[in-house]
């Protein structure tokens, strides 16, 4: 049968635009498919829950770059949300060059929710080279390692920078991470060697490689792509934080569509595929 | 349909059509931005290296207060460039020695830790994992798992006897770690186009919020 035969030749092209259909449909016409909440998403969410505006701050690293905007950046989005709602203090840097613009669109666009001064309520502290030295040196006083901050402020001059001398004072750290460097560092020489607290927030690639830490709690909490973002997003919007539409609970849908889509091809493939081999 | 008036927005979309072109075929269009970023990054990386860690971490300690511990440093960084004279390209090795020594002193004994020591206490069928029924049950996966992926790369016998079965059951746990792997990778991949096309739709044809 021909049929048979021409499933296991679909033109890549078809493929493609086939599922770009699949993916631009939903997004333009919303099917609503709920989002269930994963354990490991509420843990971290529960973490940041926890602190109060007298805690220590909490440090996020944005170690992406505008590649991964898409599962990472409403991840750091909402993270954010939660904390200056909540009135928790912020510190920002990067571990990858691009990141530092991560923040920064990320502080404009929170910037119109939220009044919060800087030095004060957040404080980015930009971009340094050299994983290794960077994390061990902030483990023993950050102010070696960031003299001044992203805008060329010296630290001493920042208010929230006063009592924060390393991780010993920073409550949870949150590394939002697509590759090296990135979580696997930070778990290395943050966690393991000064025993400090550490969420983690990867794109869908690495998250396998993170289960089996935070099964062990090294890790508190993780969020997983783009479906770790949009249950972040559900937690933070259903604490009455923000509302409106976010990126990631809208993506949702094309993904799931996008992902019924490639198993169809998978078991069509096959089916061609064994169909030819029992012929011959 | 409210498309966008900022020409940003625009050029950003000329540049993901350029990459898309590329899944037609390999064309001018997708070279021409390929290029075009890896030359902004690489200049990204210049100017913030040197703003943001050159001139702070170094040259503020060493020129303007005068620290002249600071030329120990500045010594080993300026000894990467003697790779350029063949007469002294040896000293590029003392840097490098002092990375690999450091690196290794720092690194060894924090990875013991965060992938020997904890991911073995993990394993541990301890009394608090059996406070629930289904967290018990998932110890038990989890050793078996562990113990059978290990014995499947144990080559010092051969694979027959209790060995065997148990080495194939290794095999089961390595194919279900492949699997997740491949759905999370296929979950990243829809999730860049994904990305692009709320940027499409949205930003620049106004189409979705």
């Amino acid at each position: 049968m021909k049929l048979f035969e021409s499933l296991t030749k679909i033109p890549r092209r078809i493929i493609f635009l086939t599922i770009a259909f699949a993916v631009a449909i939903p997004l333009i016409i919303p099917i609503g498919i709920p989002v269930n909440v994963m354990p490991q998403s509420k843990k971290l969410f529960d973490a940041v829950e926890d602190l109060t505006s007298d805690s220590k701050p909490v440090l996020i690293s944005c170690d992406f770059d505008p590649q991964s905007l898409p599962e990472l950046y409403p991840m750091l989005l909402a993270v954010m949300r939660q904390c200056f709602s909540k009135n928790v203090k912020v510190i920002l840097m990067a571990l990858w060059p691009q990141g530092t613009g991560m923040v920064e669109m990320g502080l404009e666009e929170l910037s119109q929710e939220f009044e919060k001064e800087y030095g004060v309520d957040y404080v980015f502290l930009g971009y340094k080279f050299g994983v290794a030295a960077v994390l061990l040196g902030m483990g023993e006083n950050i102010r070696g390692v960031f003299p001044v901050d992203y805008y060329g402020n010296p630290l001493d001059s920042l208010r929230l920078m006063g009592s924060t001398r390393n991780y010993n004072d920073i409550s949870l750290i949150v590394t939002l991470s697509t590759g090296d460097p990135g979580w696997r560092q930070w778990l290395l020489f943050a966690q393991s060697r000064y025993g400090a607290r550490l969420g983690v927030g990867v794109t869908a690639v690495s998250a396998a490689d993170v289960y089996p830490y935070v099964e062990t709690d090294q890790v508190t909490g993780l969020l997983a792509g783009m479906k770790g973002a949009s249950e972040y997003e559900t937690l933070v919007q259903r604490k009455g934080y923000a509302e409106g539409i976010f990126r990631a609970s809208q993506g949702m849908d094309a993904q799931s569509l996008g992902h019924l889509l490639i198993m169809i091809f998978i078991i069509l493939g096959n089916v061609g595929y064994f169909y030819t081999r029992r012929k011959k | 349909m409210n498309p966008s008036t900022d020409p940003w927005v625009w050029l950003a979309a000329f540049l993901t059509l350029c990459i898309f072109s590329f899944l037609y075929k390999d064309n001018i269009l997708y070279r021409f931005a390929e290029h075009l970023f890896v030359g902004v990054s690489a200049g990204y990386l210049v100017a913030l290296t040197w703003h943001n860690q050159i001139y702070p971490n170094l040259i503020v300690p060493l020129f303007i207060e005068g620290n002249i511990l600071y030329i120990i440093p500045l010594a080993f960084a300026l000894c990467y460039f003697t790779r350029f004279v063949p007469r002294f390209n040896h000293m590029i090795r003392l840097p490098i020695a002092f990375l690999l020594g450091w690196g290794s002193g720092v690194a060894i004994p924090a990875f013991f830790q965060r992938d020997i020591l904890r991911q073995t206490q993990g394993t541990l069928l301890v009394r608090e994992a059996f406070s629930k029924w289904d967290s018990g049950l998932w110890a038990i996966v989890i050793l078996i798992g562990v113990i059978s992926t290990l014995i499947y790369f144990f080559f010092s016998r051969e694979r027959k006897g209790v060995i065997k079965p148990v080495a194939n059951l290794g095999v089961i746990f390595i194919m279900l770690g492949f699997g997740a792997s491949f759905g999370y990778t296929v979950m990243a991949r829809i999730s860049l186009l994904i990305g692009r096309l709320q940027f499409l739709l949205g930003e620049w044809l106004g189409i979705i919020q």
